[in-house]
């Protein structure tokens, strides 16, 4: 009996020991996504988030995936360098390293290896080289057109020109004759049609978000692209967000999309899977080292845009590298030892840098906000939950918040106030302020902290602390939200935490509740949740119509899965009426009463509560090897989006290296 | 008993551990009766204000002035004309305004800003010079024009036109004396969220020490239990204990603890909650080591005595074995104590602790200093005193234990 017993003891002991091992392997594992997500004030204040953010997922596929990554890479090396190349290159590939004067090193963009190069990917982490955004990428692929957020305007790249017909159905592209695929054949309309089509056909979330506003892509010869738009009573349903194609959508080849159909039986999702590491592309630089350590991208010396059309010359690096830090404070280290060119990520005090360590560190501004910001990271109450469906609960705890505070010492300094920015639907730029009248809503505003004024409107309102427990109560419930944001988002999490302040003041109870990233999307996407915060929409072709739209949405709301706005589902049929006539209408003084209406509803209802501002992307650069980067007095119109995204791509045609 | 705690205190090393613990716990316990500001008020707007103290510039504008006939050490350009502005400026003339580097005299102030002053325009795009170097250059031109400036700074007030109007000029030989001025101390600077850190650093003391003292408590309470039952009664009971424990000691208890602190949410983290998981995964060690000395205890003679007498089993356990491991029992639960607190530090390192805006604990501000990078920006009051205090917490509690086992362990004893 006894010997059995301790049989059957051992037993169990061996099976504890295993399950206990694997217990700890997943702590590992949890710890390890952590640290990735880390980098959250590093994250692009944009709508791409959704494709960038899925790399968690992505961390057991990585190990697989460099295999075969490294040896498609010596292949497709072998046909594109010439063979006396060849040798050096191989030896310092392996070596894994490139001349430091030739290669520029980006930080804050990439935080693994890179799972794939598909465009149409829904689960890419691909920073380096894929931001299919407003502002997009443009180093391996290339979109028809660049945005500058400097003054809103597109820069041609693919595409020459384009225009509009005369009822505004129609949009004609003219396209760049010397543009040219890695591989040497001609850029043609017909690939323009065959990538939308492609994107519609395998429903990517492009292809999905596009084809409810574009009716049809046609090539009408090589040269020129037809879009037309979806017409609804005579009008395009959005001529806004038809025009966004145009330097959001990167560009793919016919030929190789048709081989990638091909390989994977046209199945959508094998299609949206494939890892595309042979693509045929038109930009600048071709992938060249991807591993766990870092990514690195190579000049294609053959690049189109060398043609006097275009560019006229080379960009001046060789490489693009982007080492792969565990978290901002790696990052930060390398760029103030210059191992680092140009870094996209939030640092804390960051003139220090200059003042302090006398660096030779600069940001696009030299004084706070220290850059260009055009994001509104916000707040957003879900007005399905009891209590924040008052709009007087929501609008005390917006009065009741140290928007100062949050700016000062969340934000670090790194935030025009809302003194100096009345809050409204728009962004801080001269651009977007034009259309909406503030003195109109002037009496809308709230002062800094306002807990007396906030006291008092729950008062007045009825909502008060019956039973003596320090919280108000609305229908006998106290008043008792969660405000989640992810966790290590350092910016977002301290700027949490003084809303969660506020309330105490207000006798309303706030927790801050900060999940891995991967379970506040679920929260987010699908309203579940009480407070969340995330960003409305930086600078674009659509804006301040986007981040209209990012606020009030109904559409949005209605969508199972939400990454584009109006998390809390608030509707207002007013403010769905406004949203509807901007797209089509062109006179500025009615844009501006609309804009102005739906800024008096944001401020009175307070679906969602602005925060602060934020810039698109972080910029700090460090001149030890390169210089000549854009600043904001150099008079030269190249926005700071890290010389990848948009017009911002300029600079690194421009950049030279420190004697 | 008398006599033992008397022994106790005759030890150095206890005494030292013992006096370091107490004063520590006395801060807690005096420094918030005269400091009662709350803790987790954010006063200073930005990130880490270094340590020191802050005055009211505008009451020290308008605060009635003395005059003091002190020999300035320095000029005020000679401070800015540091050796390497010195060098930066030559560099600058010679390469971006071409003058001979031999009309250059690098210590010749007055010389050096003349040139200067003649060869620099803030307007200008010079070549050949970075954008930080442009940026740094006009800096520096700002501060030798302030330099440069004749004593005098005027306050001028708007009057109900709008205008400026003058209504004071302060002199480089006014003084005020600090006491007429509203000042602010912070020994310890402020945290990311302006907070005073050395008042939050006692709050955070106070409540990581409760923290610490719950989960000893409990661990202790539960291990001894479990070892006392394990031990005396032996057979099935010993069994299944010793295999729970086992269990116990085989996952790390560090991942249960994640586990559980993520599975109760934010919502019941409260310092309370945080001693208690601590405390329930904490246990494993102390029942192990409690039983393996009930055991050799439960033979003895005294014990088959009582046995013998018919006394009850909880009679037993109480008269005749829990003395004779009461020390080791109380050395055990002061490393529990340690290990308690420091469990919470680790806890909240990594977000799991209690709610930030609620109670302050050791680790909640390690976490935010980390999160704001105040290693990387030199911001050491942000987190330095916090190490320094949990060392010499989980120091002090360790001597105490030392000093107790050499009293208490016949063999060490001399």
């Amino acid at each position: 009996m006894k010997k059995n017993l301790q049989k059957v003891m051992s037993l169990l002991c061996v099976s504890a020991l295993s399950l206990s091992m694997l217990a700890g392997c997943g702590g590992g594992n949890n710890g390890g996504t952590t640290t990735t997500e880390t980098p959250a004030a590093t994250e692009e204040a944009s709508t791409e988030a959704p494709a960038a953010e899925e790399k968690t997922e992505d961390t057991a596929e990585e190990t697989t995936e460099e295999t075969t990554e490294e040896t498609t890479e010596e292949t497709t090396e072998e046909t594109t360098e010439e063979a006396a190349e060849e040798t050096t290159e191989e030896a310092s590939a392996d070596g894994e390293s490139t001349p430091r004067n030739e290669t520029l090193y980006e930080a804050g963009q990439q935080w693994g290896t890179i799972n794939d190069w598909n465009p149409m990917s829904a689960n890419s982490n691909n920073g380096l080289a894929l931001s299919a955004n407003d502002v997009a990428r443009e180093l391996v692929y290339e979109t028809l057109f660049m945005f500058n957020p400097l003054d809103g305007e597109l820069y041609p790249l693919l595409g020459t020109e384009y225009s509009w017909n005369d009822d505004n159905t129609e949009l004609t592209v003219k396209l760049n004759a010397d543009a040219k695929w890695s591989d040497g054949t001609a850029f043609t309309a017909e690939d323009v049609a065959y990538t939308y089509d492609t994107h519609v056909k395998y429903q990517s979330s492009q292809g999905s978000d596009f084809s409810t506003y574009v009716d049809a892509v046609e090539a009408v010869d090589d040269a020129t692209v037809l879009i037309k738009a979806k017409v609804e009573g005579g009008k395009a349903i959005n001529p806004l967000k038809v025009t966004s194609m145009l330097n959001t959508m990167y560009m793919m080849q016919k030929a190789y999309l048709q081989t990638v159909e091909e390989r994977n039986g046209e199945d959508a999702d094998k299609v949206k899977q494939d890892t595309m590491e042979d693509m045929a592309h038109t930009g600048p630089y071709a992938p060249y080292i991807s591993n766990d350590q870092k990514a690195v991208l190579q000049r294609d010396d053959n690049y189109w845009g060398q043609a006097d059309s275009m560019w006229g010359k080379l960009p001046v690096p060789k490489y693009i590298a982007h080492t792969i830090y565990k978290d901002n404070a790696a990052g930060q280290v390398a760029l103030s030892q210059g191992e680092v060119d140009v870094c996209q990520q939030f640092i804390t005090d960051v003139q220090n840098l200059w003042l302090e360590d006398q660096l030779p560190i600069s940001t696009w501004l030299d004084e706070a906000p220290y850059g260009q910001c055009e994001a509104i990271p916000s707040m957003f109450f879900n007005v399905e939950r009891e209590g924040l469906d008052q709009k007087e609960v929501r609008r005390a705890i917006a009065m009741a918040v140290d928007y100062e505070q949050i700016i000062a010492s969340a934000m670090s300094g790194q935030s025009p106030t809302f003194d100096e920015y009345p809050r409204s639907i728009v962004g801080p730029t001269a651009g977007e302020r034009k259309y909406v009248d503030f003195d109109a809503i002037a009496d809308l505003q709230w002062e800094n902290a306002d807990v007396d004024g906030a006291n008092k409107l729950l008062d007045d309102a009825g909502i008060v602390d019956g039973d003596g427990d320090g919280i108000r109560e609305y229908n006998g419930k106290n008043l008792s939200f969660k405000a989640e944001c992810p966790s290590g988002w350092s910016d977002w999490n301290a700027s949490m935490e003084i809303v969660a302040a506020a309330g105490e003041k207000i006798g309303i109870d706030i927790q801050t509740y900060f999940p891995e990233a991967s379970s506040f999307y679920d929260d987010m996407t699908t309203c579940n949740f009480d407070i969340c915060m995330w960003s409305a929409p930086g600078a674009g072709v659509m804006n301040p119509y986007s981040k209209g739209m990012f606020y009030f949405s109904e559409e949005y709301a209605k969508l199972a899965s939400n990454w584009s706005g109006n998390f809390g589902h608030y509707m207002n049929d007013d403010a769905e009426a406004i949203l509807e006539a901007i797209p089509t209408e062109t006179d500025e003084a009615k844009l501006k009463e609309y804009y102005t209406e739906l800024s008096r509803i944001l401020l009175e209802e307070c679906p969602a509560v602005a925060l602060m501002y934020r810039p698109q992307l972080f910029y700090a650069v460090n001149e030890s090897v390169w210089t000549n980067f854009p600043a904001a007095d150099d008079g030269r119109n190249i926005p700071p989006t890290d010389c990848t995204d948009g017009y911002g791509i300029a600079a690194l045609y421009e950049l030279e290296l420190v004697e | 008993m008398k006599n033992t705690i008397k022994q106790v205190f005759h030890s150095g090393k206890f005494l030292f551990g013992f006096v370091i613990f107490m004063f520590i716990l006395l801060t807690v316990l005096i420094y918030p009766i005269f400091v009662t500001a709350d803790p987790l008020q954010m006063i200073g707007q930005g990130n880490f204000f270094k340590p020191g103290t802050y005055v009211s510039v505008e009451e020290s504008a308008l605060e009635k002035t003395y005059t003091l006939q002190i020999p300035k050490q320095f000029s005020k350009l000679e401070m800015v004309l540091d050796v390497d502005t010195r060098a930066s400026i030559q560099d600058f003339l010679i390469k971006q305004a071409g003058v001979a580097e031999s009309e250059i005299d690098v210590t010749d102030a007055e010389g050096l800003v003349a040139l200067w002053k003649a060869n620099y325009d803030p307007n200008t795009k010079y070549k050949g010079l970075t954008t930080a170097k442009r940026k740094a250059l006009r800096r520096l031109d700002g501060q030798i024009t302030a330099a440069m400036k004749d004593s005098g700074v005027i306050i001028a007030e708007k009057d109900e036109e709008g205008t400026l109007q003058q209504s004071k000029v302060i002199k480089d030989t006014d003084y005020i004396n600090i006491k007429d001025v509203t000042t602010k101390t912070f020994l310890l600077g402020t945290d990311n969220f302006g907070r005073d850190v050395l008042t939050e650093l006692v709050a955070a003391t106070k409540s990581s020490l409760k923290i610490g003292l719950l989960a000893g408590l409990i661990a202790t309470a539960i291990g001894l239990l479990l070892g006392l039952i394990a031990g005396y009664m032996g057979g099935l009971a010993d069994n299944i204990i010793i295999f729970i424990t086992n269990l116990f000691t085989v996952i790390p208890s560090f991942v249960i603890l994640i586990l559980i602190s993520y599975s109760v949410g934010d919502k019941a983290r409260g310092i309370a909650m945080v001693g208690i998981i601590i405390g329930i995964t904490s246990w494993p060690w102390t029942t192990r080591s409690v039983r393996s000395q009930v055991i050799s205890l439960r033979n003895r003679d005294h014990v088959n005595l009582s046995k013998l007498s018919g006394h009850s089993m909880f009679r037993i356990i109480f008269t005749d074995i829990l003395p004779y491991i009461a020390s080791y029992v109380v050395m055990a639960m002061i490393l529990q104590i340690s290990s308690g607190i420091l469990a919470e530090a680790q806890l909240s390192m990594i977000g799991l602790g209690p709610a930030t805006t609620k109670t302050a604990t050791l680790g909640l501000m390690m976490q935010w200093a980390m999160q704001y990078s105040a290693h990387l920006n030199g911001s050491w009051w942000a987190y330095f005193p916090v190490v320094i205090l949990i060392a010499l917490i989980s120091f002090s509690l360790n001597l105490m234990n030392t000093g107790m086992d050499q009293v208490f362990n016949p063999q060490l004893r001399d």
